[in-house]
């Protein structure tokens, strides 16, 4: 048992419990990016670990690590967009207001 | 007990406590701070687990976002200070369950699987960073210029949908 993959890969899943309840719970859009965040941080986490203590050898691990800062770069970006648009037209980012795009 | 697992098990437990008070917290401005403490841990576990260059970057890059998501907190939120106490949640219930769920899922499996036997030491700093710029510049470019094109693509988007339609900024 290599009890520091063990370590990383169970914060990484309470990282991953944690933004899931936050991007579930929270009624604003910027607390949900916040949620969604930490779902990602706990991908990164996961990824190094595995790399570090499964398969040191390979760069590749590594490179999905920069792949996943790529994805967190990109929801904030398309999210904080989607915020100031909301922003401007109804003058709140409360996504319990934001019901009208429901089928 | 390694000194490497004493501090990764720290930084790991920082990592949760501060991803815990983003949303306990009533003040906006210290949610952000507390995702920023969150994601600096991360950071320095990676740095425990010695991958140097994707620590360092990990710090670098949240510091930054953290710091821009500040901004938009207190732009865009009613009560930013949190004096109000203001209820922001909902669906409460199924949020916990949710989450709970998923989590004791993932240590199910984490602590039930066979990982295998420790491998024996990892590459230096150096050789890493050499590795990975092989990498992305060899076998991996189509995937790094693909990462590359998107975050292109999303800030032309992004900028597209938040800048104002011309009816309403010549009002």
């Amino acid at each position: 048992m290599i009890m520091e993959l063990m370590i990383a890969l169970t914060v990484g899943a309470a990282m991953f419990g944690t933004g899931l309840y936050g991007a579930l719970s929270q009624t604003n859009l910027v607390m949900i990016i916040m949620g969604v965040e930490l779902v990602l941080a706990a991908a990164l986490v996961n990824l190094v670990a595995f790399w570090r203590y499964l398969h040191p050898e390979e760069p590749a691990a590594q490179m999905f690590v920069l792949i996943i800062m790529a994805v967190m770069a990109v929801e904030m970006t398309v999210g904080f967009g989607i915020a100031i648009a909301r922003f401007r037209s109804r003058g709140s980012v409360e996504m319990e207001e934001a019901s009208e795009l429901k089928g | 007990m390694t000194v490497q697992l004493i501090f990764l098990a720290f930084f790991g437990a920082a990592a949760v406590w501060f991803g815990i008070v983003v949303f306990r917290t009533h003040s906006m401005v210290r949610s952000a701070l507390a995702l920023l403490f969150s994601q600096t841990a991360v950071g320095l576990m990676f740095l425990v687990m010695q991958a140097e260059f994707l620590g360092v970057l990990q710090i670098m890059m949240m510091a930054t976002e953290m710091s821009v998501m500040a901004i938009f907190m207190v732009m865009f939120m009613m009560d930013p200070g949190g004096m109000g106490a203001m209820e922001m949640t909902h669906q409460k219930r199924l949020s916990l369950w949710s989450g709970g769920v998923g989590l004791v899922a993932a240590v199910a499996v984490i602590w039930l699987a066979d990982w295998g036997p420790t491998v024996p030491d990892i590459p230096g700093a150096a050789e890493q960073a050499a590795d990975l710029g092989r990498e992305l510049l060899g076998r991996s470019m189509f995937i790094f210029q693909s990462a590359g094109l998107t975050i292109l693509t999303a800030m032309v988007a992004a900028t597209m949908v938040a800048i104002a339609p011309i009816e309403e900024s010549s009002k």
